[in-house]
């Protein structure tokens, strides 16, 4: 670890538990209904879109009104992007002529899906590949929609615990409009006009052509990218404008805009724990949730950064210094930024999979094994390292519920979390969220590792068009391990890392894998799915029946879980449950990779 | 035709979805 690492480290934390009482305090009053800062400014539209839409804000709904509303409206906006992302061709703003060609039945499939549920896995260049109405219609309307209802569905499943005695759980259309207004909006214009100070561009404009001083002639794509810039990493969406991501200097041009960033992944994550503790009554329970992410997330960052500061024994043995001094970074400096070093780079990839945001700024196919498998871990486990907007907070909820389950077996006692008895059926939803990812992920992972497809049939075709980025000379792969760049524990590797990925709705990449076939489009998509709704909607059943529960008042056999106690239970819930069920697939990828690194193997 | 396809992929999971949610309350009911 170098100086710099370490201060930055400290620095995020800092600036994360500055945020985290003001925001979270603030985002309580919200979804209270309560009049705020901006009520001024933003009540009247608030006010407006319920008259538009027929809202009544006032209707308390049931867990399953919630549920089927949430989904009727992921639904309408999957089908909305799904045709405009096939019609992008007759659609305005569209520059570069962009048609079907480019987006293919399959390819529209997995990125509708994949930006409804804020997993923004990109299988496509968006360079060559979608237009600027695609980009800021079809796809940026999720990172919006999408960051809304898992805030939403976060505030649902609190109130379950601070309800009493209740039918209903909030409304859904009032909590994902409130939490576009009043939250995400406000934010989004502000970072969006510090972004663009700090050199992001944001214009309309025709891509440049360049000519450099070989003579050579260069293309330079551009566009509004400030503007999405904020909401995807605000929303945790991820989705970047160009295919590098925030490895690209337009997407993240500098030292400060990369810690501007990472503020912003977490900073809507960590505030809503207060959020929790302020709405069920008892803020320090919120403090217990924020300190066993914080100390997952450290733990996480101190490990990858560590691995990658440390470097390779191939490049020791080659005779190259590793060590950093004044003059180099040393360490792994492969697939990175020199501008963001090892310590930005560990940092980002710890960051963005803790959360469910996906953006990249280094290549993690190039992380060392064990630097790559933190990001790993952090999905597997279903980012509840602070998490996606919403989801990381309902995530950690589900292991909540586990922890103080297994705390009462221990103890002969019944187990209560928050004043609520969790009973046989609070388990049973939370086991039962819980095996549908662990489902998805090793079940789509087995399949995809051993599946051989007709080499000239359908799912095995790299999408191809005359002129793109990937060519067609190498269109069709057979088995669906023929488009991994590496053979062995790391090609495993990135299968289990591209369904992780899915799953857990991050959607960033160990790059290795060509996704871009009808395999891969299709079965990403389908565990993008699984990974969202199958798990939402056990945790809302789970909300409802605890929200008709009356409160119990702390007794002398209540397990109190607003200690140092109890968020040392859950770290230990997190990393035993994540260890047991994914332990053989991290054997077989970079626990193994990392063995054979130590012996020198190349392959 | 491939379109159609993978648009009635995507109903038959917002389908499943929705079924799923009743089942889910169909399971607390009988706890009830």
């Amino acid at each position: 670890m170098t100086t710099s690492a370490t201060f930055q480290i400290i620095l995020y934390f800092g600036v994360l538990l500055l945020i985290t009482k003001p925001l979270g305090s603030y985002m309580a009053r919200v979804f209270a209904g309560e009049r705020t800062f901006f009520h001024p400014a933003l009540g009247r539209l608030e006010r407006g879109t319920y008259r538009v839409l027929g809202i009544d804000p006032s209707r308390n709904m049931k867990w399953t009104t919630y549920a089927v509303a949430m989904l009727a409206f992921s639904f309408a906006s999957f089908l909305f992007s799904y045709a405009a992302l096939r019609l992008q061709g007759v659609l305005p703003l569209n520059p570069q002529h962009f048609g079907a060609k480019q987006m293919t039945p399959d390819l529209a499939f997995n990125t509708a899906m994949s930006f409804t549920t804020n997993t923004n896995w990109q299988s496509y260049s968006p360079e060559v590949t979608v237009s600027y109405f695609s980009n800021m219609v079809a796809l940026a309307i999720h990172n919006w929609a999408s960051a809304a209802v898992g805030i939403a569905i976060a505030i649902a499943v609190i109130r379950g615990f601070a309800h009493k005695s209740a039918d209903g759980i909030g409304n859904f259309w009032a909590d994902a409009v409130r939490a576009t207004l009043y939250v995400l909006l406000p934010i989004a214009f502000i970072g969006a006009i510090v972004f663009v100070a700090i050199g992001v561009p944001q214009n309309f404009d025709a891509y440049t052509i360049a000519h450099t001083l070989e003579g050579a002639t260069q293309t330079i794509a551009q566009g509004p990218v400030a503007s999405q810039e904020i909401i995807k990493q605000l929303g945790t969406n991820g989705g970047g404008f160009f295919n590098v991501n925030s490895a690209h200097p337009f997407e993240n041009p500098s030292p400060l805009s990369n810690f501007f960033t990472l503020v912003l992944i977490w900073s809507i994550p960590a505030a809503i724990t207060h959020t929790f503790g302020k709405m069920v009554g008892n803020p320090k329970q919120g403090w217990a949730i924020f300190g066993a992410m914080s100390a997952l997330a450290l733990v996480g960052i101190l490990i990858c950064t560590s691995a990658e500061q440390a470097g390779t024994p191939h490049l020791a043995h080659a005779g190259i210094q590793t060590q950093a001094t004044a003059l180099q970074a040393g360490g792994n400096l492969e697939g990175k930024e020199t501008r963001f070093g090892n310590a930005g780079s560990a940092l980002f990839a710890a960051v963005t999979t803790g959360a469910a945001c996906g953006a990249v700024n280094s290549m993690h196919d190039s992380l060392t094994p064990i630097g790559g498998l933190v990001p790993l871990f952090n999905m597997l486990t279903g980012e509840v390292v602070f998490g996606g907007v919403g989801a990381g907070l309902y995530g950690m909820l589900m292991f909540a519920v586990l922890a103080v389950f297994i705390a009462g077996l221990m103890v002969g006692r019944t187990p209560e979390y928050v004043g609520k008895k969790i009973e046989k059926f609070e388990v049973q939803m939370a086991m039962l969220a819980m095996l549908v990812c662990c489902a998805s992920v090793l079940g789509f992972t087995a399949i995809s590792s051993v599946v051989h497809l007709p080499k000239e049939g359908f799912w095995a075709a790299l999408n191809t068009w005359p002129g793109s980025a990937y060519g067609g000379s190498d269109s069709v792969y057979g088995p669906a391990t023929g488009n991994l760049n590496n053979t062995g524990p790391h090609g495993f590797s990135e299968i289990f890392y591209a369904y992780a990925s899915g799953t857990a709705n991050n959607g960033s990449a160990f790059a290795g894998i060509t996704a871009n076939t009808p395999w891969y489009n299709t079965t990403l998509a389908l565990a993008m799915m699984f990974g969202r709704f199958m798990m939402i909607v056990p945790l809302l059943a789970m909300a409802g029946a605890l929200a008709q529960k009356k409160s119990v008042p702390a007794s002398s056999g209540t397990f109190p879980t607003d200690t140092t106690t109890f968020a040392t239970l859950l770290v230990g819930i997190v990393v035993i449950v994540g260890a047991l069920t994914y332990f053989p697939g991290l054997a077989l990828g970079p626990i193994v990779e990392h063995f054979k690194m130590l012996a020198l193997a190349t392959h | 035709m491939t379109d159609l396809f993978f648009i009635a992929t995507g109903v038959a999971c917002f389908a499943l979805a929705i079924a799923y949610t009743y089942g889910c309350e169909k399971l607390r009911g009988r706890h009830d």
